[in-house]
């Protein structure tokens, strides 16, 4: 295995990492830490015929949860026709009232959506979650190829390896296809937000300008860029990497700093495009995930190529009897939390815990999702110089411009922990590369 | 059917000198099949180029910013509403489902709880009945004294407190109607013969929005010019701004609506 030469490397890259200041950052406790996110330099690999189908089933999936999106926030067909119960639209926490009506450059919501997978023992490939609102990562696997191959180019001569570099280029190409007129944009809170390196590092690659709130100004239906010497230009596409209710004090949460006065009418008005569009949480909320691949077949007329993990809705008197019948069995999710918050599995349950859980969610069944607990394949990882097996997950990144798009590449995440099934990075684990080869 | 003349007049006066605002206004009156808007001037104090669209409840809205240090804001809306029916019927809005859930200042707590609970009012029965039932509780059950409660005040709290204002009787009533499965929208307007804005709801009875007005304990009439709607006040607040300096502020609010003969 040539890519074992890799390994000598793996302390070199993860010290350039940390000089490049490619860190996460979390808040535990009101306080903010940094801390590395630790790279394992053996990477994912996935065989062309099989990234083929994933990429089919990417596509798909996220031109579904687009059209989804469109129809929630104009004529609701999905909910007229009876395949989404209105309570899981409006009852929603990612459900915006402010974002009815209103229609967003070339009608597109989902821009760069983050979908999460597994890959089972049985060797299917299931999907965990979709990440529409503002999902990150797409960074770190670009930069630690780039150091790897600095430190290790023979590696990367000898495998039928796709370049991950054009993510830059089709991130580009996704912002132009909207923008009406004007300057790209990526927004940050600033530096003290958990993926600040990768605003900078996309902002780099992109040759978008990487601006605060205070930058950016409306005047008359229009979004402008302040440059330090105080000239006033048009910006046309916005990369906000800022939540929804952030985004304009006048329009959503009116304590916001960090967001620009009135910049949602301009939208409104379509002077400028946000990716990605306000009120995508409507459509990854835990809940609605049940329902993609009903969507899939409704708006597409097609059968889903990728499965979800079995889910059941205890909100379904037939689900919460199963619910019941199998708790220890079963992952249970707040609709509600995201990062892996919220995930409790019935098998780690004391009987006290079990019974208050239980009495919750009797008493608020909406509020949960219960998952049959997949019994995801392990990657091998360095681990004070010895290799072991951890659980990893896989997030692919989609991007739509004419049509999506997915990148050959992607973020493999693994839990630190042997035993935890969560590899959320806010969780502590680390990150590796994801090889896609080509035939 | 009537003619009715407004003015809304709002005048902020600021104990230190502003140096940028932005607004957000909300006080011209919608169209619908029950009023129609004969014609309407507006005038915003220091003068400032601004916009005019409608958001997401379908309410018009005028919005800007000034840039100039000022130490008063004075908006102005006068205008003539035609009012056609005293109730109206209308398509189905597409947001319907909207207004069935708790939101915001309109979510139920324990007091409400149990005051639903404690009236015991017949389910199931036509909406219409339903609301009317309602209102005659809570006209009965919450008593009119200004100054108990603030803009910020929501439903349960108001209902704990037993007294408040219009903007309280709507949204408890609200809360009320939607926990009776009756989708409820809260609705912000002017009436004849009141200095200040006033609230009331509008409740879907089999396919129509029929217009209540709780603090009266009656049928909106011809007296009453709709603004706008949302699911609580917040929706559709006449002004929302936000200032950079100014310390205290002092408002001055002066509506005055009044019937015209019609031909005049």
């Amino acid at each position: 295995m040539q890519q074992l030469e890799l390994l000598k490397h793996t302390d070199k890259v993860n010290e350039l990492l940390a000089r490049y200041g490619v860190k996460f950052g979390i808040y535990k406790n009101n306080v903010f830490k940094e801390q590395l996110f630790p790279f394992d330099s053996i990477p994912r690999i996935i065989e062309h015929d099989e990234f083929s189908f994933l990429e089919k089933g990417l596509k798909q999936r996220v031109m579904a949860l687009n059209i989804f999106l469109r129809d929630i926030y104009s004529r609701k067909q999905i909910v007229k026709d009876g395949i989404v119960p209105e309570d899981f639209i409006y009852a929603s926490s990612g459900y915006m009232a402010e974002c009815e009506g209103v229609y967003p450059p070339r009608g597109i919501y989902s821009h760069i959506s983050g979908i999460d997978l597994v890959k089972g023992k049985d060797g299917g490939w299931y999907i965990l979650e979709d990440n529409l609102r503002v999902p990150s990562g797409a960074s770190y696997p670009m930069i630690a190829r780039d150091l790897c191959r600095r430190s290790s180019p023979d590696t990367f001569h000898s495998h039928r390896l796709e370049e991950n570099r054009n993510y830059a280029d089709l991130l580009r190409r996704t912002m132009d296809y909207v923008n009406p007129g004007g300057h790209t944009v990526i927004l940050t809170p600033g530096r003290y937000n958990a993926a600040y390196f990768e605003h900078s590092y996309l902002a780099e690659k992109t040759g978008a300008h990487l601006v605060t709130g205070s930058e950016l100004v409306v005047e008359k239906d229009m979004l402008y860029y302040i440059s330090s010497n105080g000239t006033k230009e048009r910006v046309g596409a916005v990369y906000r990497r800022i939540s929804d209710e952030y985004l304009d004090p006048m329009n959503f949460n009116p304590e916001s700093l960090i967001g620009i006065p009135h910049i949602y009418e301009v939208f409104r008005k379509g002077n400028v495009a946000l990716l990605n569009a306000p009120g995508n949480g409507v459509a990854d909320d835990k809940g609605i995930y049940y329902f993609v691949p009903k969507m899939i077949r409704y708006y597409l007329g097609e059968e889903p190529i990728l499965s979800n993990a079995p889910t059941y809705l205890p909100f379904y008197e037939e689900d919460m009897k199963y619910v019941l019948a199998h708790f220890d069995s079963l992952v249970l999710k707040d609709v509600a939390e995201a990062g892996g918050y919220g995930v409790v599995f019935g098998s780690t349950m004391t009987k006290q815990q079990k019974q208050d859980f239980i009495n919750l969610l009797q008493k608020e069944p909406r509020r949960f999702i219960a998952q049959e607990v997949i019994d995801f394949q392990d990657l091998d990882i360095v681990d004070n110089g010895e290799i072991v097996p951890r659980k990893a997950d896989l997030r692919a990144f989609v991007l739509t411009a004419e049509e999506p798009m997915v990148w050959k590449s992607g973020l493999t995440r693994f839990s630190r922990n042997p035993d935890s099934f969560i590899v959320n990075s806010s969780q502590g684990g680390g990150f590796k590369d994801t090889w896609v080869l080509y035939q | 059917m009537a003619v009715l003349h407004f003015e809304y007049r709002m005048e902020i006066g600021y104990e230190q000198c502003v140096h940028r605002c932005c607004f957000t206004i909300k006080c011209i009156p919608r169209e619908n099949a029950r009023q129609h808007l004969l014609g309407a001037e507006l005038s915003v104090l220091p003068e400032v180029g601004y916009c005019m669209g409608e958001d997401s409840f379908g309410n018009r809205q005028i919005y800007g910013c000034e840039t100039e240090p000022h130490d008063r804001f004075v908006f102005q809306a006068t205008g003539d509403v035609e009012i056609l029916r005293t109730d109206y019927e209308e398509a189905e809005d597409p947001m319907t489902g909207v207004y069935r859930i708790p939101h915001g200042k309109c979510i139920p707590g324990p007091g409400l709880l149990a005051y639903y609970q404690s009236c015991g009012l017949p389910e199931n029965r036509d909406p219409h009945e339903t609301c009317v039932a309602w209102m005659h509780r809570l006209h009965q059950d919450f008593a009119y004294v200004p100054g108990v409660t603030q803009v910020q005040t929501g439903a349960e709290e108001a209902w704990g407190m037993g007294k408040g204002v219009c903007q309280d009787y709507a949204h408890i009533y609200v809360t009320l109607l939607r926990m009776a499965g009756i989708p409820a929208r809260y609705v912000c307007g002017m009436i004849v013969g009141e200095g200040a804005s006033h609230a009331w709801v509008e409740a879907l009875c089999g396919g129509r929005w029929v217009a209540f007005d709780p603090t009266n304990d009656c049928l909106v009439s011809d007296c009453h010019i709709k603004l706008g709607h949302g699911r609580d006040a917040a929706d559709c607040a006449i002004n929302r701004g936000l200032m950079w300096n100014g310390g205290a502020q002092r408002q001055k609010i002066a509506v005055q609506v009044e019937k015209r003969d019609k031909g005049e």
